[in-house]
């Protein structure tokens, strides 16, 4: 067995005995649910909605628009879930990236660690691919009950064409959350305190979440975590014009929610990516950079610290 | 009758310290960064609103015609607040949870808990200090906000705001300090409470995400107007009357919906400030009195809300095994 073997399992059963991380995923799949059932739900009424409205537009002689509905692709039902990754899902992969060093620290076993004749390289090494594995299980979680409702759901028929974008919808969570885990490895790694390790990956989470949208498209808090509102065209005017040219770039949440529309069948037509930079190569560019974070974080970690008073 | 002195001591030291904590300098300018870019961006897009209506109305000039066939758009300044709002909502709630961490880990963290608590002062006047202290920081640092907001507005919009104005700003200032003050006493509480206030930290980040965010966006995302791109009855070009029939058929839903959204204390402070402001339509141009009598329902939730949990806080008695940072 290789030492970042050893280092993967121990962080991962680590891991399986931290209450709070048990709770975070059992927070977030029951939101999985939860979104299950409002995609559902909501657009069922959509449905009644239209329905009621056709009667109207026979009674007054109107011609009947197109259900907007029916115009979507069945996937749009889980539409939510591109937001509760974006949320719990990655505050989830925050907890499990900063426990995964923290929990050496705190115990005391980092000390040890650096005591064997391990490469920096093999701890890291360890330390991500636990991380992915981990985040791998919230995303495979997400999956299945995601793909059990949509096979559950009678008027739901998806093709293989619809099954393949799924899966390669939570993929591209599956990376989102991976980016915020790679930060909070780095920042606890590097962190002089606890708080300040959960503290950067959080707030670096925020800003690109809820500010950094008002920047580049003057998308709003509240509409950045719906995930129609999300996709609003940015206001005609040389000034965001100037803001997504710059900014669009750097604006990892939007790309990722642009990503999952148009992957989930409800990206609005014709709404183009935010910024000249496609959004997928701001996700890769933003894995690439979170990684190396990571990476600069275990090797220059400081092996002589651990236990309580660390 | 106990000796109160204490109170305002211990307050104006966690307001002292508070002040040197670069890092909470820090937080609370990253809260006025996030408050004044979406009033910014908010106006940038109301100035491009006002330039696009000009270019149509010059537009309509030189061919001869009426306009009467554009609707002039009515702007009111304190619209542009909303970016604002909802800042306060997500940033200034984090904010106010960290500025509840510190509060507490301050007094586990160097140890000073177990020596104030050997001092002739009861654990509520201690608790009250602290939760005093926490809401005096929060009202210094939104009345920053409130202050610079003030005069963006007053420049930024074009308009210029009045006394009517500033005495809104003002009432939100004040909801908005006992809203913060809420979600300081959860920091504070799970921080002091918990075996390791980093854990406290966590759990409280866990809370905010289902009061703050998850609990309002459920309620957003079932509205059916928010299910299609540009609102369910836009799209199907549907008039008001008609539309108000067919949600009159939907009242169950709504109730559901309304009962989600409700839950949450973070509905309550916004529904109370978008009326205040005028933010949401039906409340734009109204006077404070009828407001009042319609939104008090929300204002007394959020005072209860507040005053409930800060004396949950008081009432819980401090462990003896919980005076250190870790144990």
């Amino acid at each position: 067995m290789t030492p970042s073997t050893i280092l993967r399992r121990h962080a991962l059963a680590a891991l399986a005995r931290e209450r709070t991380i048990a709770l975070v995923a059992a927070l977030f799949a029951a939101l999985v649910l939860v979104s299950a059932y409002l995609g559902w739900s909501a657009t069922s009424t959509v449905d009644a909605i239209y329905a009621s409205a056709t009667h109207w537009f026979e009674a007054n002689g109107k011609p009947v628009p197109p259900n907007p509905v029916t115009q979507g692709s069945p996937l749009a039902l889980l539409r939510n879930l591109t937001i509760y990754i974006s949320l719990i899902g990655a505050f989830s992969a925050i907890v499990i990236g900063y426990r995964m060093v923290e929990t050496d620290r705190r115990a005391g076993v980092l000390p040890l660690i650096g005591a064997r004749p391990l490469e920096r390289l093999d701890y890291a090494r360890g330390k991500v691919s636990a991380l992915a594995l981990a985040v791998g299980g919230l995303a495979a979680l997400a999956g299945v009950v995601g793909a059990a409702t949509l096979a559950i759901l009678p008027s739901v028929h998806l093709g293989p064409g619809d099954w393949a974008r799924l899966a390669a919808f939570f993929s591209l969570g599956w990376l989102y959350m991976m980016i915020f885990g790679l930060i909070a490895i780095g920042a606890s790694a590097r962190a002089r305190s606890e708080t300040v390790g959960l503290m950067v990956p959080t707030v670096v989470w925020l800003v690109l979440t809820f500010v950094w949208p008002a920047l580049t498209g003057n998308i709003l808090p509240t509409a950045a975590i719906n995930p129609i509102s999300a996709l609003a065209p940015a206001p005609q005017s040389a000034i965001f014009d100037l803001s997504a040219n710059l900014l669009g770039p750097f604006s990892l949440a939007e790309a990722y929610k642009y990503l999952g529309a148009e992957l989930m069948g409800y990206l609005p037509d014709g709404l183009p990516p935010r910024g000249p930079v496609p959004p997928l190569v701001v996700m890769m560019l933003f894995a690439a950079g979170s990684g190396l974070y990571a990476l600069r974080g275990c090797l220059k970690l400081d092996m002589t610290k651990g236990g309580p008073d660390a | 009758m106990p000796d109160l002195s204490a109170i305002p001591t211990i307050a104006l030291k966690d307001a002292r310290i508070a002040l040197r904590d670069r890092f909470l300098l820090a937080a609370t300018l990253a809260l006025v960064a996030a408050a004044l870019i979406s009033l910014i961006t908010g106006t940038v897009a109301m100035r491009t609103d006002v330039a696009t209506y000009m270019a149509a109305k010059q537009q309509l000039l030189a061919l001869g015609k009426s306009l009467g066939s554009i609707a002039a758009p009515e702007f009111y300044p304190l619209k542009l607040m909303r970016g604002t709002i909802e800042q306060i909502e997500i940033m200034g709630a984090v904010i106010a949870l960290i500025a509840g961490y510190r509060a507490a880990v301050e007094e586990r963290g160097r140890q000073t808990l177990a020596l104030i608590l050997t001092r002739p002062l009861s654990n509520w006047q201690f608790l009250t200090a602290k939760l005093l202290g926490g809401a005096g920081l929060m009202a210094t640092a939104l009345a920053f906000v409130f202050a610079l907001c003030a005069v963006v507005l007053a420049l930024g919009s074009g308009i210029g705001i009045g006394a009517n104005d500033l005495l809104r700003l003002a009432i939100t200032w004040g909801a908005s300090t006992l809203y913060l003050s809420a979600i300081f006493a959860v920091g504070f509480g799970l921080s002091l409470w918990l075996k390791s206030p980093a854990s406290g930290l966590l759990y409280a980040f866990a809370l905010w995400l289902l009061v703050v965010l998850v609990a309002p966006q459920i309620g957003d995302t079932m509205d059916p107007d928010n299910q299609v791109a540009g609102g369910v009855f836009a799209q199907l070009s549907i008039p008001k009357a008609e539309q108000t029939r067919i949600k009159q058929g939907f009242a169950t839903y709504e109730t559901i919906r309304n009962g989600i959204e409700v839950s949450s204390v973070t509905k309550h402070y916004e529904r109370f400030t978008f009326a205040v402001l005028g933010i949401k339509d039906i409340y734009t141009g109204k006077a404070l009195g009828p407001i009042w009598a319609d939104k008090k329902g929300d204002a007394w939730f959020l005072i209860l809300f507040t005053l409930g949990l800060g004396g949950l806080v008081l009432l819980r008695p401090i462990r003896a095994d919980r005076l250190t940072k870790e144990t």
